[in-house]
Formats: C-alpha cells, structure tokens, sequence
C-alpha cells in the first residue's frame, strides 16, 4: 500500500491553516463552497480485506460516489447546507459542508469486481477483498 | 531557574510540542472544541462538531455529528438550562492495532455542554440520531415570542 510517512509537524501545521481558512471563509460568507475531507480508517481483516471506512454524516446512499480504477479508490461526494434554515439563524456552524474527494492507492492484488459498500450511521463501509495471491504463503526452505 | 525568572528550565526544542501547545493557544482563542486532534494532549477524550440553530418554530435545534454510534451509546441530559451530550465511541471489535493504515477517526468518551437560554422548554425536549447525526430540538416557551411594546406619550 503506497503510504507516506507520517510527518506530525505538517499535519499540525496544515490542521492549523486548515482551521483558519475555515474559520475565514466562514466570516467572508464562503463557507458552503469550501471543500473538506472526511476522516477515514484503513485496517486489514484476518481474511486479507482491506477495509476503509468514512465518516460522512447525514448524507444520501445517492450523494456519495465511489470508484475504483488503476488502484485507486476515490470517494466523492458533497454535503449540503439545509436550504430551509437561513443563514443568519445559525448561532454556530462548526460542522463542514460543500465538495469533497479523497482517494487512496490500494494493493495490485485487491480483486476489484468483489468490491462492496454499505453506508449506515452516517458512516461508509468499503469492504477491498484480496485475491488469493495476497495471502500469506508458507515456503518450504530446501536444501 | 534564575530568580526572577518566568522561563522554565531549558529543554531541547521540540517542534511538535511548540506547534501543539501553539494550537491550544490558538484553538483557546477562538473558543474551538477539544476535537479529534486533541488526543494527544487530552488522551481519549473528544468532542463531536456541531451546529446550532433556531428553526421557524421557536425552536433550538442542536446537530452534532456522531457517527457509527448506537442509539444507547449516546446519553442526554438537560439540567438547568445545560445540555449534555456523553457517550463512547468503540473501534470494531477484533481488529488489532497492527491491522490499521491509518486511523483518523476518533475513539473513545466524548462530553460536550451547552449552556441555552433560560426560555427553553425542558419538558418538550426531544432528540433523534439518525444517518450519524444527533438532532435535539428544544422548543421555547410562549414568554420567549417577540412582543409588540406600546409607546406612552404624555399628552
């Protein structure tokens, strides 16, 4: 899996300005266009599927797009603003809207035709299985 | 320590704790939440993000967003005009530590308080968690409703 290494000080750094761009374009009236990312976790089961999941609360199964090519999955989507909840009513507005996109580089061996996703509790599930290949094999050490 | 002084001792400079500590201040500044960035300084403990606002109806509406929660996994409590929502967040079961690329959500007991305005109506409170998302709708009294003041003049 093509991973970069973690590099703290930059994600602080990036957090930060991340925040106050946020914090800005709030202030600027922009705030429903800006894009975000949501949070992911990667893990492997004992069966060699690679599992990713996402938070993206209060979406439609409809609003949220997937694909797989070249080993790369990508997640897309957007999260809308209540049309119905005029914008000087809100007393505060912590939780992100507008477009996202985020993309992961998977294993050659992930078996993309067995692909799944399931979406419940505003979290989406993609469920990677591997082919045999990526299973662990014992090697007999001869002589 | 020179008498006098307000510096603590000398200790090697360490970036992340600066940027960290710098981030508090900042986070302090503007009144953030503790949130999942958090953990480090505050370990296993985060707050969800939220949005407030009033709807037509006279009502306070407070959305947070928590999801991969059960229902029974959140509790809320309205006490003199303060509302408070607790609950614990649980990794899936039998994934080991070593299993994980990346682990970005957060885990864990979260707690978060809002103090509401003294008008709301603790009695026809009511709460729904749905597609991850915490929605608790406050109605106000009838006392809260705009009122029309008179202008006496003396003639």
């Amino acid at each position: 899996m093509a991973l970069v290494r973690w590099d703290p000080a930059r994600e602080l750094a990036s957090m930060e300005v991340d925040r106050l761009n946020h914090m800005f374009s709030n202030f600027y009236g922009e705030g429903f266009s800006r894009s975000w990312v949501p949070a992911v976790d990667i893990y492997e089961t004992a069966q060699h599927e690679v599992i990713i999941k996402a938070e993206l609360p209060e979406m439609k199964r409809e609003e949220i797009g997937l694909t797989f090519e070249n080993n790369v999955l990508t997640l897309s989507g957007e999260r809308k603003v209540d049309e119905q909840v005029a914008r000087d009513r809100f007393q505060r507005m912590e939780r992100f809207y507008g477009g996202f996109s985020r993309s992961f580089t998977l294993p050659a061996t992930v078996d993309a035709a067995q692909i799944t996703a399931s979406y419940k509790d505003g979290v989406l599930t993609v469920r990677l299985p591997q082919r045999d290949e990526a299973k662990p094999k014992q090697i007999t050490v001869g002589d | 320590m020179r008498p006098g002084s307000t510096t603590a001792p000398s200790a090697p400079w360490n970036v992340i704790r600066e940027l960290a500590t710098m981030q508090e201040r900042m986070n302090r500044i503007w009144g953030v939440p503790h949130g999942r960035d958090h953990e480090e300084a505050n370990p296993g403990a985060w707050a969800p993000v939220v949005d407030i606002y009033e709807n037509g109806g006279r009502e306070l509406v407070i959305k947070a967003d928590v999801p991969g929660l059960k229902r029974e996994d959140i509790d809320l409590t309205f006490d003199s005009n303060v509302l408070t929502v607790r609950g614990s967040r649980r990794p899936d079961e039998g994934v080991k530590d070593e299993s994980y690329h990346r682990l970005e959500r957060a885990y864990g007991p979260f707690s978060r308080s809002f103090t509401l305005p003294a008008t709301i109506d603790a009695a026809r409170v009511r709460a729904e968690y749905r597609d991850g998302v915490l929605t608790v709708t406050l109605p106000m009294r009838e006392e809260s409703r705009p009122r029309q003041i008179q202008v006496d003049g003396g003639e």
